[in-house]
Parts: structure tokens; sequence; C-alpha cells
């Protein structure tokens, strides 16, 4: 505010109010000294724009496609829209023009009335009655903690452990997406299919928490190169893995045949599927859990045991 | 029926209409107004109110109007779509889905897509205007930022306007998340680990923001109620609260003749800006409704209903939540674990921590300028970039960094379009995510410090003709701009109260000289408008 | 929703191509013997056993040897097997200038000009030179289709030492050269016949046009998606390999695809029956390689990069020109 003091000195003179502007004024826009012709331009898009939302309208009647609806109504809001800024840009004065900025500060005794209210006037009766105060605001509190506690709570159930475990057991057969159990004998090597504990397979939480990814990876198991203790999980060359990613909760569907690599097309972590899903680029901290597999008589793979670990994302509770 | 009854009502004697005033009805209405409201005073004020003709003060209209069209959209969306997870059969044109179990949400958006008339007009607008919407609040804090417009007094409008933009970018990824598609539900899935990993209470915001495990049924009808009531109503509130400000504090402005630190130069409210802005808002309703005409955005059929074991590759999330996903990308994958506790900072750092930072900068800017430059003046006219080369620098830096973000985002997508390794991508980006924001920084403080050192520069330049003489010998003349270029150094005028279509040429400059106005040009000679 | 006229003209090309085929297959035991005289003898076949009927195929009919329709060799070669939703076979004889010639022996003289060099006489990716560069692949064993579909897909043979992942091109030899080369690998391989889950006969998908588009899309989504993207377009995996588009593909080489599993890609044979192949390549030729963009141009199908892009540079660039030109530029 300080910057040009001078400039605005009480000595300044009021000046008339000017009465009248003309097209010949130097401050219309160059264009407005030929009227006639912006005139008629400006005319023509309002036209055009107007028979552009005719026939959006009978293009709306008529149901047509997508497309005839949309170019129709932008174009008439496109046209209308020119010739408007046209007539506000080259029809009327230009400028530049000046308005006076009004000091928003108030004025000093302005200031000292209102803090002085502000201090004095509630200085004998509220603030001598600390206790009371105290009181008040204590049970304000008090009324936002329970009001806010309920209103949280009701939003869901607690996490318990739900999030530490899934529904396989030892004993749960793989199932595809349709419900069908997994024999050995039907898939190549080279095979990827997304399996689930059998009865989770259509429920939202099988969908969510129990995916998991079978791949058959070698023609004769078990796979060699697997972590120590588990040797006895990839029968047949079979091997299953939560098909969770450890990094954002993404199904890892994405499998390398010749690599030898799951990915996850989120973030594209890859996970290395002969030794244990161990990650080996990309921003996932942890080995996908993998699930033990076995093979009943008749060729069918079920889970020898669940997960040994929660499956998924990190978070705080997860040891 | 009195008069057949001869019944007389009193005061209903026939009498003289009282003629109008010289102003007509529009007098008599703003005369019944005024003596219930008292409008007029105000009323003049506003139309005579002055909005800078700088081009780069129409980027908060672009945001502004795309906001009007997002809920003019929006509206007619909502009275179609279904928010619900429920599942149902869908029966539609659309053959390669049809039979299939849906959630509702999905089928009523692809009933609005295919079956509604105009409805995928309507979807496509509204995603459209919010990619618009979005980028113009950045090209417009952008503006802000670098012409310092931010300072004092304007500390509390650049905070109102921050929250708008993170409310915007919220309301987006909430709207990309409800048709239910197998995209976005990829998208609530990767937000739903990022609640998780927030150390202490991450599981507890998750289950009580889902109603529970990921998905549930009920984050649809949670969204919904976000997507068009609660942050619409704030965002609005927001809107109106950063407009009165404007208004009450008036623009800032770059300096430039006849503009000082007490005046606001430009066009006034009525007619001028008036037609102008109502022209642009028609304008830009008509880019949107030609963008959703000629560009297809979010085919969501080609996608198909979200199931948890369902992933496609190529997801990226709208242009707004790139930056979120590129620093979920290039993160190193590090994870505490330990005391039986798991902090995955793989996923809080980039997704909690750093756009926290992010934004606590752009909140604290103006107080860190403030204490670093001991600056404590108000300001009305703007600087020029050039001549803040730190701040300048910074925001070069912010942009830099978020922009490599950005394109880290895609790293699947370039790897695929240039056909380069996908991993030597991610390590080059990792790399660029740090050295992008420091070459930034110093390449933009050295340019502005070449254009210091340059007087003149970015102005418009005299035109020197060169001619040769009869003698051979070069000549350079210099000429004067053209009529058009001189035109716009003129000096700031009053708002004019009329317009005459028939003045006499030179008129107004007669009269001026009558009333002995400063005719000397150059010189500032700027008058107020009497009230 | 119908079939575009395309791909209806190359599923009769593909059928006439089978029955003609098989006609004279049946027609020529005679002619083949003489034709056989070509160079020295025919390969030794051993002869086969007719596989038994085996539970796991009637379980699981995933374009197995134990189809309804099954036509044998002499030598007990299966020629043709499938149903009426998918038929595998193996076409043998190419009449020329109405003298029939076995097509493994046009094959042989067309290995020995094209894939000879690298893949070596004895087809098992050593080479004549000697020690290789680089780990040429070993043919033997791998099946008809999956020769037909390097081949016809243009894969190869290679232009030069393939060092990444061969790409999709223009095919350099014709679909009877890439059948003759096919027929001629397969008299190499060991006759077995289990193995036809795994190395098939190349398909040929019946009646696309009464596909279940829908249960095409549910399995393309959960099957395919995750390497070659939701719309199809492919995108870049792990160390420089690459998901192809699947935009210009012809049904037979999808059908090969699924069932063979080239280079990094899967193999799916139990978890898609015959009828639920032909669901997925249906879904493929019609959806993918054309796909419904009633909103406008469909932006190449990767989605928000590109929505990004239109919506920054067209949608906010455009406006920010409108702007400049309402705005004043001083």
């Amino acid at each position: 505010m300080s910057d040009h003091p001078t400039e605005h000195g009480p000595s300044r003179t009021p000046v008339p109010m000017p009465t009248s502007a003309s097209w010949s004024d130097p401050h219309m826009q160059p264009a407005a000294r030929h009227p006639a012709f912006v005139e008629r331009l400006i005319g023509f898009t309002f036209v055009v724009g107007l028979l552009s939302f005719c026939a959006f309208g009978a293009a709306y009647w008529q149901n047509w496609a997508p497309w005839a609806l949309g170019l129709t109504l932008g174009a008439g809001m496109l046209f209308v829209g020119t010739g408007i800024t046209a007539w506000g840009k080259y029809l009327m004065p230009r400028g530049p023009f000046v308005e006076e900025r009004h000091v928003l500060q108030s004025s000093t005794q302005d200031v000292e009335a209102f803090t002085n209210a502000l201090v004095e006037r509630g200085a004998t009766p509220v603030k001598r009655r600390k206790v009371l105060g105290g009181i008040l605001g204590a049970g304000m509190g008090v009324f936002g903690i329970v009001l806010a506690f309920p209103l949280l709570r009701s939003l869901g159930p607690l996490p318990k452990n739900t999030l530490a475990t899934t529904d396989w057991k030892a004993g749960s057969y793989l199932v595809d997406q349709s419900g069908n159990r997994i024999s050995q004998y039907a898939y190549a090597v080279g095979s990827i299919l997304t399996v689930f504990p059998e009865g989770w397979e259509d429920q939202d939480r099988g969908q969510a928490v129990d995916q998991t990814i079978l791949v058959h990876l070698e023609a004769e198991g078990p796979i060699k190169g697997m972590p120590a203790g588990r040797s006895t999980w990839t029968p047949a060359g079979y091997v299953a893995y939560s098909k969770i990613c450890t990094h954002a909760g993404c199904p890892v569907g994405l499998f390398e045949r010749e690599l030898g690599l799951l990915i996850c097309p989120c973030h594209q972590s890859m996970f290395k599927l002969a030794e244990g899903a161990i990650p080996i680029f990309g921003p996932a901290p942890r080995p996908l859990p993998q699930l033990p597999l076995s093979i009943d008589a008749d060729g069918y793979l079920y889970a020898s045991a669940g997960y040994d670990q929660p499956v998924g994302p990190g978070y705080w509770e997860r040891p | 029926m009195t008069a057949r009854l001869g019944l007389r009502l009193p005061g209903r004697t026939k009498k003289e209409r009282k003629p109008l005033g010289p102003y007509g009805r529009v007098g008599k209405a703003v005369e019944e107004l005024d003596e219930r409201l008292g409008i007029a005073k105000g009323g003049k004020t506003f139309l005579d109110k002055i909005f800078p003709d700088h081009w780069s003060f129409m980027l908060g209209e672009i945001a502004l109007y795309t906001f009007v069209i997002l809920l003019a959209t929006g509206v007619f969306l909502t009275l179609y779509y279904v928010p619900s997870s429920a599942l149902t059969i869908y029966n539609g044109p659309y053959k390669p889905l049809d039979g299939q179990l849906v959630s509702q949400a999905f089928a009523s958006t692809m009933d609005l897509s295919f079956t509604v008339r105009a409805g995928l007009l309507m979807r496509q607008m509204h995603h459209w205007a919010c990619d618009i919407f979005v980028g113009a609040i950045v090209l417009h804090m952008a503006r802000v930022f670098f012409t310092g417009a931010f300072r004092k007094p304007r500390e509390l409008n650049w905070t109102i306007g921050i929250t708008m933009l993170i409310l915007s970018i919220l309301n987006g990824f909430i709207g990309y998340s409800l048709p239910d598609d197998v995209i976005s539900g990829t998208g609530i899935r990767i937000a739903y680990s990022i609640l998780l990993s927030i150390p202490v209470v991450g599981s507890y915001l998750a289950f009580f923001l889902f109603g529970g495990n990921f998905p549930g049924t009920s984050i649809i009808p949670r969204f919904y109620v976000l997507h068009v009531l609660i942050i619409p109503a704030v965002l609005a509130g927001l809107l109106g609260a950063h407009l009165f400000l404007l208004v009450r504090q008036k623009h800032t402005q770059f300096p430039g003749p006849g503009k000082t630190e007490r005046n606001v130069v430009g066009s006034p409210m009525y007619p001028v800006f008036m037609a102008k802005t109502t022209g642009f808002l028609f304008m830009i309703s008509g880019v949107v409704a030609l963008l959703a005409t000629f560009f297809q955005v979010n085919p969501i059929w080609q996608f198909g209903q979200y199931r948890a074991s369902i992933i496609s590759y190529a997801v990226q999330p709208d242009w707004y939540m790139g930056w979120l996903d590129g620093a979920l990308r290039v993160m190193p994958s590090w994870e505490f674990v330990g005391w039986g506790h798991t902090i995955p900072f793989n996923v809080f750092l980039p997704a909690i921590i750093f756009p926290g930072i992010i934004f606590n900068i752009c909140y604290a800017w103006p107080a860190i300028e403030r204490r670093y430059t001991k600056d404590n003046l108000l300001h009305n006219l703007l600087d020029r970039p050039r001549d803040r080369p730190k701040r300048t620098a910074a925001g070069a830096a912010m942009l830099g960094l978020l922009s490599t973000l950005f394109v880290a985002s895609a790293t699947d997508v370039l790897a695929n379009f240039f056909k380069i390794s996908l991993n030597t991508v991610l390590v080059s980006m990792r790399v660029l995510t740090v050295i992008v924001p420091v070459i930034a920084y110093f390449l933009t403080y050295k340019i502005c410090k070449e254009l210091q050192a340059v007087p003149g520069a970015g102005k418009r330049k005299v035109v020197n003709v060169v001619r040769m003489t009869e003698d051979g010998e070069y000549v350079a003349t210099p000429v004067a701009p053209p009529q058009e270029l001189a035109d716009h150094e003129l000096d700031a005028e009053p708002v004019p109260e009329l317009i005459e279509e028939d003045a006499p040429v030179g008129a107004v400059a007669a009269a001026a000289a009558a009333r002995g106005r400063p005719g000397n040009v150059g010189t500032s000679s700027v008058r107020t408008v009497p009230r | 929703m119908d079939p575009s006229p395309h791909s209806g003209v190359r599923h009769v090309i593909g059928a006439a191509v089978l029955g003609v085929t098989v006609v004279l297959w049946l027609l020529s035991f005679a002619g083949a013997a003489g034709a056989a005289t070509h160079k020295g003898s025919p390969p030794k076949v051993e002869k086969q056993v007719i596989p038994p009927p085996h539970p796991f195929y009637d379980q699981f009919n995933s374009g197995t040897a134990n189809s309804s329709k099954r036509i044998f060799g002499k030598n007990g070669q299966l020629l043709v097997y499938g149903d009426t939703d998918v038929m595998y076979y193996l076409p043998q004889v190419l009449v020329k200038d109405k003298t029939p010639v076995a097509l493994w022996s046009l094959g042989e003289q067309l290995y020995a000009q094209n894939c000879e060099a690298c893949h070596g006489v004895d087809e098992d990716g050593v080479p004549p030179a000697g020690t290789p560069a680089v780990i040429y692949p070993n043919l033997v064993g791998l099946g008809p289709a999956t020769y037909d579909f390097w081949i016809e897909s243009g894969r190869m043979p290679a232009a030069s030492t393939p060092q990444t992942q061969p790409m999709r091109r223009p095919a350099r030899l014709n679909q009877l050269q890439a059948l003759a080369i096919s027929d001629f690998l397969n008299t190499k391989s060991p006759q077995c016949p289990f193995c036809y889950a795994a190395s098939p006969l190349i398909p040929n998908v019946q009646d696309l046009a009464t596909a279940n588009l829908s249960d095409g899309a549910a399995l393309f989504a959960l099957n395919c998606a995750a390497c070659h993207t939701i719309t199809g377009d492919g995108d870049a995996l792990a160390y420089s390999t690459f998901a192809p588009s699947l935009r210009d593909v012809p049904a037979t080489q999808v059908a090969e695809a699924l069932r063979t599993g080239p280079g990094d890609m899967p193999v799916f044979t139990g978890n898609l029956t015959d009828a639920q192949l032909r669901d997925v390549v249906a879904y493929v030729t019609e959806k993918i390689e054309h796909p419904q963009n009633p909103g406008g141009l469909g932006l190449g199908g990767i989605g928000p990069v590109a929505e990004g892009f239109i919506g920054l540079a067209l949608g906010v660039g455009l406006l920010a020109l409108v702007g400049f030109w309402i705005g004043d530029r001083s």
C-alpha cells in the first residue's frame, strides 16, 4: 500500500464524470469502427447457434446417435458463445477503465472499539467464572467425543483378525471360478488359473481375500529351488500363491511363462515363481504367501494347510 | 364477477396509471427492490466492478464454469444412476455383457451409456468437464503462485483455493469409482490398501469407510453420498467464499500504465465483462460437449463389472491422481516389520505422507515467503515471475517433481509405446524423480536471472526498417508501432455512463480537453469513478 | 453384433481348406505313397495304438484327442479330431497339377530354406554352424498349432537373430507353406497320444457367429486382461517382453495361442473347454478387434493416459487459447 503514496494525494481535484463514450473513441476496439461487418458476423454465429440448438432438439426427439447429439449441442454452445464474446469484445467499450480500490482496513478507532468490546465486555461476567467455563468446556468435549464415537463406530465392524485370516483350511479343495475342482491331469505345463477354496468361489470374501493363483510350473513335482521347508508344497509341479499383491492389494494375475515371473499389473512388482515368489523388482516388500498343495487319490488338488501368514498388503497389526 | 353482482370493492376505482419514470419498467423494478432491499448502491458498485483484461485471469473462470457444467450434467446422471452394490442381471443392448451378473451401479451406468437418451453424452461431458476442471484449477493456481497473487492480503483465498483443489481431486477419484467397473474397482482396492497402511488406526479407518472387509457392499452408496452431496456442498460453499473474497479484496493486476496498488484497471462488469464471461461459459460448454462428441472417455462396457479377482493391465487413475500412482510406482519396497507390527512405508510414504507434505507446503507457502522476505505489506500489483527468481524456481521444481511422477504413472504405457524395457523405464523414473526438481530449480533460477539482466526482454520491440540508400548505405529507421498496438498503451478511463453511437469523431477527446483532462500520454492519468 | 465380413471370409477359407484337404487325403491313399518318393523314403513314424478312452478326456473336453470325431492316418497318426466347437486338423496332401503332393515333402524344402540356419538340421535348436550364440528353441514335439502360429503370425522366420521377443508382422510364408512346414515338423515329432492337450493340431474354430460373447467377455477379463489389458491393446511386461496387441489377430491364431502358449504366454487347456475357447475367440475377433465406440474415438484403448492427454492438451489448451482471445495480452 505504501508503494506509491504520492499518487493520490489529497490535493487531487475531483474530475467530473464523463458522460459518454462513442464508437470513434480510441478506447473502443478497432473492429468497432466498422460495426456493420462485426454485427453481421455476430448475427451469423447467433443464427447458426440457434439452428444447432434446433437440430439438437430434433436429434434428441429422434433419439439419434450420441455423436449427433453432442455435435449439435456443442456447435450451438460454441457459436452462441463466440457471438456473445465477440459482442463484448468488439462492440463494447474496451477500456482500460479504472476503479478505485478501497482500503479494507478499518480505522484505528473502530479496531480499538471492537477489541475493547471483545476483551473488556466479557471480562467481568465470563472470565471471572473460570470454573463454570471449564465445566462447560469439558461437557462439550465429552459431548463431542460421545457423538463422534458411535458415529464412527457404527460405520463398520472392528477389524478383529479378519485381515489376518482367509477361508483356506487344511483339506480345502481348489476350485475354479465355476466351482469345478482342479485335476492335476487337466492342465498342461505352463497353465495358470485363479482358484478359490471350495464353497467360497462366488462369495464376496472369497474373491477378495481367498483368491489364489495356481500355476502348473513343471511337469514333475516337487519344484526344485523352493525355500526351505516347502519341499512338499508343490506336488506334480503345481504351485499356488495368494493372488493379492503384498504392495497395494491388486490381483497378481500376470504370469510370464518363460521368465517364470508373476507380475502385478498395477505397479509392476515382479515375483519369482520358482523361488517362493520372492519380489525381485518393484515396490512389493514381501513374497506372496504360498499355499501348500496336496493331491488326493483321484488327482484333485487340495490345500494341505491354510496360509501361514496374512495375505495382501501390510498394515499395523500384521505381525 | 363483482361488477355483475353490483358490488364494489373499496379502492378499486379505476385511476390513471402513474407514468413510469425515465427508466421505464426497469427503473420501477429497481425502485421497488431498493425500497425493500436497498440494492441500488451496491448494485451500481457491482456493475462498475472492474475485471482485469489479462488472459491469465480467465483460467479461474474455466474452472468455475466447468464446475457449473459438472453440477448440471451431474444432476442429470443422478436421475438414472443407482448407487447400489446389489447384484442384478444385465440385460441391455450391449451383447457381450448380456446376462452377466453385475452390480446395480454398473448396470445403471450401462443403461446411462446405451439406453438413456443423451445419457452417454452427459456421462462423457461430466467426465471431460472434470478432467478440464482440475486442469484449470492447477493452471489458475500456478498463475496465482508465479505472480505472487497469494501474498497479503489474499492468503486466506489461497488457502481456500488449495482446499478446493484437494476436494476436487478427491471427488474426481470418488466419481471415477462409482460405475463399479474393472478399472475403478482396482482403484478402490488400492485406496483400501492405502488406508490400511496408516500406522495404528489404518485398519480401523479402512473398516469404517468400507463397512468391513474389502470390498463389501457399503462403499458404493457411501461414495455416492460423498460425491453428489457432501463434497459438492463443501466445494460450493468454499467457491462462494472464494468469490466473495475476490469481490471484497478486488482483483490483483499486472503492473502497467495507469495501474497502481490503489486501483484496478480493466473492463467493467456491465456490460463488457458480463458479455465476455457469458460468452466464455457457452464456449466452455461447447468445447466440453464437442470433446464428449469426438473422444470417448471411460468406456466401461469394454471393461466389464469389477470382481476382486479380475485385473487389467494398464490401469491408471485419471490424470489428476496420476502423480500419486506414479509415487506408488517409483517408491522402493521399504517395509518396517518389528515388535509385532508392520508399517508399510512403501505405501504409507508415497500415498499419505507425500501428498500431505506437498499440500502443506502449498498451504504454508505465503507464511514461508513472508518470513523469508520479511515482507508484510499489502500487495495488489503482481510480480513478474522473473523478478522473484527463487519463488519461480521453487514452483518450477514442484511442478517438475509432480510432472515426473505423473509420467511415472504411465511407465508401462511408455515402455510399450517406445518398445523399451519396463524395468529400465521404472529405474529411470526413480532417478528422474530425484534430479528433475533440482535441475528445474537451477535452470529456472538461471533463466530468471538472465531475463532480469536483459532490460525490456519480453517487451514489445520497436520496429526498425532497414533501407539501402542510393549510395549503397544501409539506414535503419525506427517505425512507430501500428495503430492497433498503440491502442494498448492508452490510459485508463473511468467507466462511461453512456455509449453514443453517433458521437462525432473526436468528440470525447474534445470533451476531455474541455474538462481539463491531463492528456499527456505516458504519465499516469487515472481518475476515479465518482459515485 | 455380426461378425465382420472379413473374418467370415477367413472362416470360410479355413473351413474350405480343411474340407478339401481331408477329402483329398481320403481319396488319395495310393497317390500319397507315389508322391512320397520325392526324397528317399517317407519319414519313419512308429505305428501307434489308438489311444484308449481316458476319463480325463471325457471330463475335460479341451482340445483333446478323445473328441467325438477322430480320423487317423494309416500310421495311426491322429489327423482330425474335435467337435462342433473346434475342429483340430492337420492337412497332409496338396494336389498340384492333378498330382497329389505330400505336404511334408514341400515342408522339408521350406524348412531347409527358411528355418534350418538357426533351428538346425535335427530341428533341435542346434544350428549347422556349431555352437549357437543364442539358445534357439528345440522344435521337436511342439505340435502343429505351435509351428503354424509362429509362421502365420509373421514372427517366424525371423529377419535376423532375434535378441528380443519377435513381434507380429506380415507373414513371410503363406498359409499353405506354414501348413507344409508344420506337417514336416510334425513327422519329426514322436507321436504321443496324451500330448494333444499341450501340443495340439491346428484348431479351426467352428461357427463363430453362434458363440456366447458374454461368456467370452467374462473369460477374457479373468484370463487375458492381466497381460493384454482389458481392451486387448497389449502392454510392456518385464525385461523387454511385451504382451502384443490383439487388435489384428485372426481367429485361428487366437485359438492356437491359447492352446499352445507361445513365448511367455501361459497355456490355456484345462480351464478352457472347446466351447469356451470358441467364446473367447469370438469375443477377441469381434469386440476386441472391432470395439464398440459409441462415444467417439476410442483413443487406442489405453484408458486414462490418453484421456488425460486429450483433456489437458485439447480441453484445457483450447480453452486457454479461447481465454487468450477473450482477454488481453498486456
